[in-house]
């Protein structure tokens, strides 16, 4: 359990972090998932350039009705945001769900975005908020969504020498309401299914609805056609456990020692009544 | 561990099956694959390179193509070891003509890993694998 | 020279903090790898990626090339050293030669075949990565009811069959019993395999100074003198010229008590480079290589009356071994054979074990080492009977239970029990939780379709290891008390505790005794160089044979310090409490600490009696202790994911006499989290390659705080009769009593499923299927 030799540089700028990343560098954020996979040689990068400290990517703003959030930000510095608790809870409330209190005070929504693990929690939110993901390099900036940016397992649209910078997710407008509900691996605690619902509720009819799933599958997405189901339709019992039993249709469901795969199917139809439920409960 | 699942290739069964017996395009569609090298009859070596997230790793191994029935199945056997592991794939790919002037392939088989890659992360080796398999046929799918 | 006397109050009994804890939360404990020592070289293992393999060669040049690297060593090298001993025999027991190095053939996943040493860390682990193995990989198993099935591949290819031993033992007449039954309940029960999971892995420091002829040894152990014969004799070095270390050891769960390569292998590392040398298992290698436990597949089978009276039980016992002995792996179903009968009233017993080679690594003692395995058996066979016959399961119990007036009570396996009240517990446990009331409730829950469930476990346990013939390196403990000249008590104990809180509990015993203040008082263990000899901590014996070994000796040195008090005082009688000596004729009075330097200044001495305060005793118990209890949990499990959710869970523990009662509410909370976490969640998974699929704490799940149930706990107490202090033991118990209330629970939670039996770990998905096929 001890990595190879590295070399390790703390950018005074970020200029300064995407030319070194340019150059073949890799990017270390809270060095959650990084760092035990190089005690274990399963990685070995020969130079890490640590974003973690970088203020310019540590902020959370509101901006042109829109709220950035640098990708530095901690899980712990998520949850207890006041401006996120406020304006967009969802993505204050997934923080709660990862991990302990030791790996909040590390991990970055940053770090968790670039790995794209399939069993993390931020992607299912992020594909439920139609975040946009900004991505930076030493030669220019690009903004993508989550379907775009999300391509499979461990797997992003990140090119070499770019970054993920920043994170944009909406002001939640009214009467929308929102729940990540998690049926977690006993042993790691990440998420066997993760499900992000968000909903808007006006005078018993369900619209903007927007489902996304982490665990299920080696990637996470957005359940669209749980979305089409319940578009126009009234928030009864009936049709949100309709709408759930769809979440997994034409999904390849993984395996492991811990759920197979028709467990793992069943359980995602389940969260996803749940996030549903609770969703509803918090829209206005 | 078992893999099982099956891909759809816009070829008819006998052009399915001559391109996955074509070492120069096997060695385009192996995920991080970068030598392959006749050793024998149907027998290749093999040189790849993973990476998957930050896990990085180096393996040298062979490919074993027998059991030939042109055009509906052949066995298909890859090995490979490095630093991180081993790891070792041994499979039957059936092929079956669709409707649509395709060929569906049914693949079945089996999938040891040893070492580091083994102790950790079992949730992790379940969906690589299907992406790794996904990605061969999505590349041979486009030749 | 009078003094006046404030009464001290008593501290045996008291919840008293530990002593020890304020350097374990700070950071300041020394551990095996926070020792340095000039020059001191680093080792990094070599390990078999493979269950089973013949290795072809060898290869070590661009390793040895490597700046920095001191040394290699390969299985030729090691020939010479002793291999790793096992302490247990057994008739016809097959021992394979278990070399500190792999010869031309590994065994197991994580088997050592090299070891790097170099003058760091880094650069030894950097090195072992370029020792090249060759390997002929063969076909392992991993099953131990596959490996005894004809024609399965052999892990020594000497024993074709896979079998290490056969071992038969019966008592009172089963096929009577069987004859007379109406009924006979039989079933499979498995105990998988558990990874103990200490907070600190293994870690050995060597030392040789070749001037001196002379070895010491830090490592993390909980047995420093046996060690250290055994390392000794392995090294054919002098065991005067050897001092072995435990310093701070952080858990062990029985994972430590044992000899293992590493601990030889630095010795041998540091004889043949003259530097010290240091070894730390990475968790990586904890996981693999540090035994395991459990291992069990039992077949039992129990006859039984229609009235619910139990007569007789069968055993068919196969326990994977993996594949080595370690120090006491053989031995480890025999206990569970000897506590087949739990607390239950029939002397009709028959027990066929099978001890199995597998390409595992060793299974060996931990946490119960054999009785969780038994408990569980017979505490899964009860509720079988019950549910047969439609009992309640506390009735069915209360029936069958030995009798308060049959102590000491001779069971069919050979025991003497030395004391009990069981239907006590049992009750006080129903009491405490409104067992009747619950089932009530429980009837309703189930007519609303809600899957409740109330699990009862009572348990027995046979600790307190033990009597020196029963106990493989003998049974007794030792204790020294030395008085020091300023009247400071230093107390030397050959147990070895590492997290149980004997510094605390023993300076409480001593602190009575001798009527001095707590903080006066250390008490030392875990260094040859110190302690007279010890057997060490293991088999909850530390209190319960440690205890009466300090105890008697504090009796010696109290006549002593009374013979000083009356020459002093210049008394015909003296008494001596609250550390003073008292002549009652005068009232005249001196205390232990005056006494003390008088007793070292020696300026005048008692008649016949030498200088100095200091008192060892060696002492040797009659039996074993056998403490008790019951455990209720109730559970209730979510039909929609099969989730399982502890609703309640109250404990009644008899462990007899309490000496802290804070420390025994300590073992039997983490006792149960371990316990749980056999029923619930954890498990050694090979796949059948011999890979260790659990291999770390993503995929390996063991119980987090947050995953504990709120543990209604209470007593009642029996004092045992074996030792003068009234104690049993308490270390496993709580491991021992939770696991089968759990597993009891959520199969009455499903029984009106038709569900009789689950095996551990109860996982979520196994109870999703089984409401999921019972809708089908
Ligand atoms: C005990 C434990 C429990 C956990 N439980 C959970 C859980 O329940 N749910 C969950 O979702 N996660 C969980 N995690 C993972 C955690 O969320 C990680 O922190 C996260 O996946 C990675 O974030 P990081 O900041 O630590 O990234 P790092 O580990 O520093 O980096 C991860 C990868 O991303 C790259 N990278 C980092 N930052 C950037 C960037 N800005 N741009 C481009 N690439 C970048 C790195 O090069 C590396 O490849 C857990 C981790 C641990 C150790």
């Amino acid at each position: 359990m001890i990595a190879n030799a590295f070399d390790y540089t703390a950018p005074q700028s970020l200029d300064e972090a995407l030319t070194l990343i340019g150059n073949g560098a890799k990017p270390l954020s809270g060095g959650m998932s990084l760092i035990p996979m190089m005690k274990l040689r399963l990685a070995s990068p020969e130079h890490l350039v640590d974003l973690g400290r970088l203020k310019e990517l540590s902020y959370i703003r509101e901006q042109d009705g829109e709220l950035h959030i640098g990708a530095a930000i901690t899980y712990y510095e998520l949850e207890s945001s006041t401006l996120l608790l406020g304006k967009c809870p969802l993505i204050a409330e997934t923080a709660t769900h990862i991990g302990d209190i030791q790996v909040r005070n590390m991990g970055t929504l940053g770090g968790s975005v670039a790995h794209a693990d399939p069993a993390a929690d931020y992607p299912a939110t992020l594909q439920a908020l139609e975040a946009k993901i900004v991505l930076r390099s030493a030669t220019g900036a690009r903004t993508l969504s989550t379907k775009d940016f999300f391509l499979d397992t461990f797997t992003t649209a990140l090119e070499p020498g770019e970054i993920v910078a920043e994170i944009i997710v909406p002001i939640e407008p009214g009467l929308t309401g929102t729940s990540y509900q998690k049926f977690r691996q006993p042993a790691s605690g990440f998420a066997m299914v993760g499900i992000a619902a968000r909903i808007r509720q006006q005078a018993g009819t369900l619209s903007l609805i927007r489902i996304g799933v982490t665990g299920l599958s080696g990637s996470s997405y957005r359940a669209t056609n749980v979305e089409a189901a319940l578009e126009g339709k009234q928030p009864t019992e009936e049709n949100i456990r309709a709408a759930s039993a769809l979440v997994g249709d034409g999904v390849d469901a993984s395996a492991d020692l811990h759920a197979s795969a028709d467990y793992r199917q069943h359980l995602a139809t389940i969260y996803t009544a749940k996030a549903i439920r609770a969703a509803l409960s918090r829209s206005a | 561990m078992k893999i099982a699942g099956t891909a759809a290739l816009p070829f008819p069964p006998e052009r399915a099956y001559d391109l996955m017996q074509d070492p120069v395009l096997l060695a385009k569609a192996i995920p991080g694959c970068e030598a392959l090298e006749k050793t024998g009859d149907n027998e290749y070596s093999l040189k790849m390179k993973m990476v998957l997230a930050s896990l990085s790793g180096a393996f040298d191994g062979k490919v074993r193509l027998t059991e030939p029935e042109r055009p509906h199945s052949f066995r298909m056997v890859v090995e490979g070891s490095g630093k991180i592991g081993f790891m070792k794939g041994d499979g039957v790919l059936r092929l079956t003509p669709k409707g649509d002037g395709g060929t569906e392939v049914a693949y079945d088989g089996e999938a040891q890993i040893g070492g580091t890659m083994a102790a950790v992360g079992n949730r992790m080796i379940d969906m690589t694998a299907r992406m790794l398999i996904k990605r061969f046929f999505e590349k041979l799918s486009v030749e | 020279m009078a003094t006046t006397v404030t009464r001290i109050e008593k501290l045996v009994g008291k919840r008293l903090r530990r002593k020890e804890d304020p350097r374990l939360i700070t950071g300041t404990a020394t551990y095996v790898e926070d020792i340095k020592r000039p020059g001191m070289q680093h080792a990094v293992i070599v390990r078999s990626p493979h269950g089973a393999a013949n290795i072809k060669g060898i290869d070590t040049t661009k390793a040895a090339a490597l700046p920095g690297v001191s040394a290699i060593f390969t299985g030729k090298d090691i020939t010479h050293v002793g291999s790793v001993v096992c302490g247990a025999d057994l008739p016809g027991l097959r021992k394979p030669v278990h070399h500190i190095l792999a010869q031309d053939r590994v065994y197991f996943v994580g088997h050592p075949v090299a070891v790097v040493v170099a003058s760091d860390r880094y650069i030894a682990a950097d090195a072992a990565d370029l020792v090249e193995v060759d390997y002929d990989v063969t076909q392992a198993v991993t099953d131990p009811e596959k490996a005894l099935a004809p024609g399965a591949p052999a892990v020594h290819p000497e024993w074709p069959d896979n079998t290490a031993f056969l071992y038969h033992q019966t008592g009172g007449d089963i096929d009577k019993a069987f004859a007379d039954a109406d009924v006979i309940i039989k079933q499979r029960i498995t105990s998988q395999r558990l990874v103990p999971n200490a907070m600190e892995t293994r870690g050995v420091v060597a030392e040789w100074l070749q001037a001196d002829r002379a070895l010491t040894l830090f490592t993390s152990t909980q047995i420093p003198h046996l060690a250290r014969t055994i390392l000794a004799g392995q090294l054919g070095i002098d065991e005067n010229r050897f001092r072995l270390i435990a310093p701070e050891v952080g858990g062990g769960f029985g994972s430590k008590l044992n000899v293992y390569a590493e601990e030889a292998l630095m010795g041998f590392i540091t004889m043949k480079i003259n530097k010290p040398v240091k070894w730390i298992e990475s968790r990586r290698e904890n996981f693999q290589v540090t035994i395991q436990g459990r291992g069990h597949v039992d077949y039992f089978e129990l006859a039984a009356k229609r009235d619910g009276t139990m007569l007789g039980l069968r055993l068919k016992l196969i326990q994977d071994l993996g594949a080595y002995h370690q120090l006491l792996t053989p031995a480890i179903p025999t206990l569970s054979v000897l506590m087949m009968p739990g607390l239950y009233n029939f002397r009709n017993i028959d027990a066929d074990v099978v001890g199995v080679f597998t390409n595992c690594v060793p299974t060996d003692a931990y946490r119960g080492a054999g009785r969780p395995e038994a408990t569980h058996g017979i505490e899964r066979m009860v509720d079988l009977l019950a549910a047969e016959l439609n009992m309640d399961p506390a009735a069915i119990r209360f029936k069958n239970f030995v009798q308060p007036d049959q102590f000491p009570f001779p069971t069919a396996t050979g025991l003497n029990y030395d004391s009990g009240d069981y239907g006590a517990t049992l009750q006080k446990a129903m009491d405490m939780i409104g067992y009747d009331d619950l089932r009530k409730q429980q009837a309703a829950a189930r007519a609303a379709g809600r899957l409740m469930g109330i699990g009862i476990s009572t348990y027995g346990e046979l600790c307190a290891f033990g009597p020196s013939p029963a106990t493989p390196a003998g049974g007794w403990e030792s204790a020294t008390v030395r008085i020091e000249p300023t009247g400071k008590v230093t107390v030397h104990t050959g147990t070895s505790p590492h997290g149980q809180g004997q510094e605390t509990s023993f300076a409480q015993i001593a602190a009575d005794e001798l009527g001095v203040p707590m903080d006066d008082i250390i008490v030392l263990h875990g260094d040859t160089a110190i302690i007279p000899y010890g057997i060490g901590t293991f088999g909850s014996r530390n209190t319960a044979v440690g205890g009466p070994a300090l105890y008697y000796a504090l009796q010696d040195i109290k006549e002593k310090v009374k013979k000083f008090g009356k020459m002093l005082l210049d008394a015909e009688e003296v008494t001596f409490e609250n550390g003073v000596c008292r002549d009652p004729k005068t009232g005249k009075e001196i205390t232990i600490q005056t006494i003390a330097g008088a007793a070292y200044r020696a300026m005048k001495l008692p008649p016949d009696t030498d200088p100095g305060l200091v008192a060892t005793k060696f002492w040797e118990p009659s039996n074993f202790a056998f403490p008790f209890g019951a455990h209720i949990i109730v559970s209730e499990v979510d039909r929609d994911t099969g989730e399982i959710a502890i609703k309640r869970y109250v404990a009644v523990d008899d462990i007899g006499n309490q000496l802290n009662p804070l420390l025994v509410d300590g073992q039997l909370h983490g006792g149960a989290a371990q316990g749980l976490g056999q029923a619930l969640w954890e498990q050694a998974v090979y796949d059948d390659n011999g890979q260790l699929i659990t291999g770390e704490f993503m995929d390996y799940c063991m119980p987090r705080a947050r995953m504990m149930p709120w543990i209604e706990s209470s007593h009642t107490v029996t004092p045992s009769p074996v030792n003068p202090l009234g104690v049993k033991g308490v270390g496993e118990a709580g491991t021992i009593g939770s696991t089968p209330a759990m597993v009891n629970s959520v199969i009455d939670a499903l029984s009106t499923l038709g569900v009789r039996h689950i095996d551990m770990p109860l996982t979520n998905e196994k109870i999703w299927n089984l409401v999921n096929g019972a809708k089908a």
